[in-house]
C-alpha cells in the first residue's frame, strides 16, 4: 500500500466482510496502483472525525486533494417504503477515478440520482463541493448541476440539433454570452476527437461518437465531477475501450471521474478504486480492486 | 437580460416548428375553443341587448277621458314628467291617435276604415317613458283613475314586464354562469393540449435540467411559444369570425328586425375577449404544463 500525508480514508465499509485495516490507516494518503490493492474500513468515530477534517479541507481552496464528495451515513427510502440506499458512506478525494459497481438494484442509480439532487437523501449528508445538497436551496440546484458532468448510457443527445449544437445548448441553457460559446465548444470538442464531426447530427454518428459528444457536453461547463452512468452499456468492446481511454484522459486533466458500469473486464483491467454495492450497502471499497472481489 | 429574451423566444419559434404537428394540434384547439367562447359571448351579449331594447320599450300607457280639456292634460303630463323614474311623456292627443293609426294599417296594407266614420273614436293618451322597467308600477299607480278623474284607465302590462325582467335577470345569471363554465372547459383543453406539445419534448426539458438550465430558461421559452399558439389561434378565430360576420349580420337583421343587433358594434370586445382568452390560456397551459417537470 502506497500512503503518505493528510488524505484520509475514501475507503470504507459497512456491514460484511471487512475491517483488514485499522485507524491508522484512515489518516494516509491513498493512491490507486494495479500493483497494490487496498481495502480500508476505519472505526465510525474515526470516520466521522476524518470527514470533519475533509469538509474542513474540502472548505480550503488552497488544499489540492479536497474532497469533491462526501456521503455520510446517507440513507434514501422512497416513498413506497422500498430503502434504496443504506448508511452509505463514501468519500471521493480531488482527482479521483472511482467505478461504482455492483447488481442491477443495488442502488447504483438512486446514489446517482442523489448527487445530481434528482433525490434527496432521507437521512444523512450528501455534501458536493463543500455543499450540503439537501440544505442547497431549490434555485441554487441548477448553479450545482454545472459542477458536475453527466454522461448516460442512452447518450441523451438531441436528435435534431449537430454535434456543436447539443455541446453548445449545455452553455446556452445556462445563460453563457454567446461570444464565450463558440471557443468553449471547440475545446471540448478538440478534446473529444470530434472536430471533424461537429456538423453531423446525432443520427450520422456511431455509438462512441455519440457518447463522445455527450462526454463533450459533460466537459463544456468545466465540471469538478464527471459522473458516468454505464456510459458504455451501449456500446461494443472496443468502442468502450475508446471511451474508456478519452475518460482516463480527462482525469489526467484533473477531473474527478465517477463511473458506474457493469463492465468487469474494464474495471478488472485498469485497477482503479472500486466501491461495490448491494442491497443499498458499500460492501466494499478497495483501491486497485477488480470487479469482483479478490479474497 | 437580453440575451436571455433572445434565447426565450429563438427557442420558442424554433420549439413551435420543430414540433409542428404537436403545435397545430394545439393551435386547432384553442381555435375550436375560442370559436365557442366567442360564440356563445354573441349569443349572451346579443339576447341581453335584445331584451335591455324591450325592456327600454317598456312604456305605461293611460288613456284619458274624452272630455279632458288640453289644460289638464299638459298639467298631467307635467306632473307625471317630474317623477325621477320617468324618461319621457308624450301626450297623443285624439288626432294624433288616429293619424298613427291610419299609417299603421297603411304599413300593413289593410283597407283604412276610419275614412268611414263621422267622428274620430280613439281616445287621448299620455305615453310615459320610464328609465327603468322596474318602476312600471309605481308609475302605474301614480297615473290611476283614483288619482286623476281624466284619467279612463291605464293600460296594465305589469305581469308581462315582470316575466321580462325575471327572464332578462335569468339570463343574466345563467348566461354569466355557462360562460364561465365554457371557458373553464377551454383552460382544460387547451393545457391538456399545450401539455402534450411539452410531454413530446420531455427528454430536452430533463437535459436542460442536468446541465444545470435554470428554471426561467426551461419555462420561459414554453411560456412564449404557448403565447404565440393563443395568439395564432386568437387571429385564426377572429379570422373566421370576420368571414362569417358579414353573412351573420345580415341573417340577425333579418331575423330580429327590431333589434338593434350588430355585430359590429361588440367588435372591440370581442377582440379583446378572444385576444386575450388565447394569449392568456395559451401562457397559462405552459406555464402549469412546464411546472410540472419543475418540481423536484
Amino acid at each position: 500500500m502506497v500512503a503518505s500525508g493528510r488524505r484520509g480514508s475514501r475507503c470504507r465499509a459497512r456491514g460484511r466482510g471487512r475491517t483488514e485495516a485499522s485507524r491508522g490507516d484512515t489518516d494516509r494518503r491513498i493512491l490507486p496502483t494495479a500493483e497494490s490493492p487496498v481495502t480500508i474500513a476505519p472505526a465510525p468515530s474515526a470516520a466521522r472525525s476524518l470527514r470533519r477534517r475533509i469538509l474542513e479541507r474540502g472548505r480550503d481552496q488552497a488544499v489540492p486533494d479536497r474532497a469533491v464528495l462526501v456521503l455520510h451515513d446517507v440513507t434514501k427510502q422512497y416513498p413506497n417504503g422500498k430503502i434504496a440506499l443504506r448508511d452509505v458512506d463514501l468519500v471521493i478525494p480531488e482527482g479521483d477515478f472511482v467505478f461504482l459497481v455492483g447488481p442491477s438494484g443495488a442502488g447504483k442509480s438512486t446514489l446517482i440520482k442523489l448527487l445530481i439532487r434528482d433525490e434527496v437523501a432521507t437521512r444523512g449528508e450528501v455534501v458536493l463541493d463543500g455543499q450540503d445538497l439537501a440544505r442547497l436551496p431549490r434555485r441554487q440546484v441548477p448553479r450545482m448541476r454545472r459542477k458536475i458532468g453527466i454522461i448516460f448510457q442512452d447518450f441523451k443527445l438531441l436528435p435534431t440539433k449537430t454535434v456543436w449544437e447539443n455541446v453548445a445548448f449545455a452553455l446556452e441553457v445556462t445563460g453563457y454570452p454567446r461570444r464565450q460559446i463558440r471557443p468553449a465548444v471547440d475545446r471540448v470538442l478538440a478534446i473529444v476527437g470530434l472536430t471533424a464531426q461537429s456538423k453531423q447530427v446525432p443520427a450520422q454518428l456511431s455509438g462512441g461518437e455519440q457518447q463522445r459528444t455527450a462526454i463533450a457536453r459533460a466537459l463544456v461547463h468545466d465540471p469538478r465531477l464527471i459522473i458516468a452512468d454505464e456510459p458504455t452499456g451501449n456500446l461494443d468492446p472496443l468502442i468502450s475501450w475508446e471511451i474508456l481511454q478519452l475518460l482516463l484522459r480527462i482525469n489526467e486533466l484533473g477531473v474527478t471521474v465517477l463511473m458506474a458500469t457493469h463492465n468487469a473486464e474494464v474495471v478488472t483491467a485498469l485497477r482503479k478504486r472500486v466501491v461495490a454495492l448491494e442491497e443499498g450497502r458499500v460492501i466494499r471499497d478497495e483501491v486497485g480492486g477488480a470487479y469482483h472481489r479478490e479474497d | 437580460m437580453l440575451p436571455f429574451l433572445y434565447f426565450s423566444l429563438k427557442r420558442a419559434w424554433q420549439g413551435f416548428w420543430r414540433n409542428a404537428v404537436m403545435s397545430f394540434a394545439a393551435t386547432a384547439t384553442m381555435v375550436l375553443m375560442l370559436l365557442l367562447l366567442a360564440g356563445f359571448w354573441i349569443i349572451q351579449t346579443g339576447l341581453l341587448a335584445g331584451l335591455q331594447f324591450t325592456e327600454q320599450k317598456v312604456q305605461v300607457v293611460a288613456y284619458l277621458q274624452p272630455n279632458a280639456t288640453q289644460t289638464q292634460i299638459n298639467e298631467l303630463a307635467a306632473e307625471i314628467q317630474r317623477r325621477s323614474d320617468v324618461e319621457s311623456v308624450d301626450v297623443v292627443t285624439r288626432d294624433k291617435a288616429l293619424e298613427r293609426f291610419r299609417e299603421s294599417m297603411k304599413a300593413q296594407g289593410r283597407t283604412d276604415l276610419t275614412e268611414q266614420l263621422d267622428s274620430n273614436p280613439l281616445l287621448a293618451s299620455v305615453e310615459v317613458k320610464l328609465k327603468d322597467a322596474a318602476a312600471l308600477r309605481a308609475v302605474t299607480e301614480s297615473l290611476a283613475p283614483e288619482e286623476h278623474p281624466i284619467v279612463r284607465n291605464v293600460i296594465n302590462i305589469q305581469d308581462l314586464v315582470e316575466r321580462l325582467l325575471t327572464v332578462t335577470n335569468i339570463l343574466r345569471t345563467v348566461g354569466t354562469g355557462i360562460l364561465i363554465g365554457v371557458g373553464l372547459i377551454a383552460l382544460f383543453i387547451i393545457v391538456n393540449a399545450i401539455r402534450l406539445a411539452v410531454v413530446a419534448r420531455a427528454e430536452e426539458i430533463e437535459i436542460m435540467r442536468l446541465v444545470g438550465a435554470s428554471d426561467a430558461f426551461i419555462r420561459w421559452p414554453f411560456v412564449f411559444e404557448g403565447a404565440f399558439v393563443g395568439f395564432l389561434g386568437a387571429v385564426i378565430t377572429l379570422a373566421i369570425l370576420a368571414g362569417a360576420a358579414e353573412p351573420l349580420n345580415g341573417f340577425m337583421v333579418d331575423f330580429f328586425r327590431v333589434l338593434p343587433l350588430q355585430i359590429g358594434s361588440m367588435t372591440r370586445d370581442l377582440v379583446t375577449l378572444v385576444m386575450g382568452a388565447g394569449v392568456g390560456l395559451g401562457i397559462l397551459g405552459s406555464w402549469v404544463s412546464v411546472r410540472t417537470y419543475l418540481i423536484r
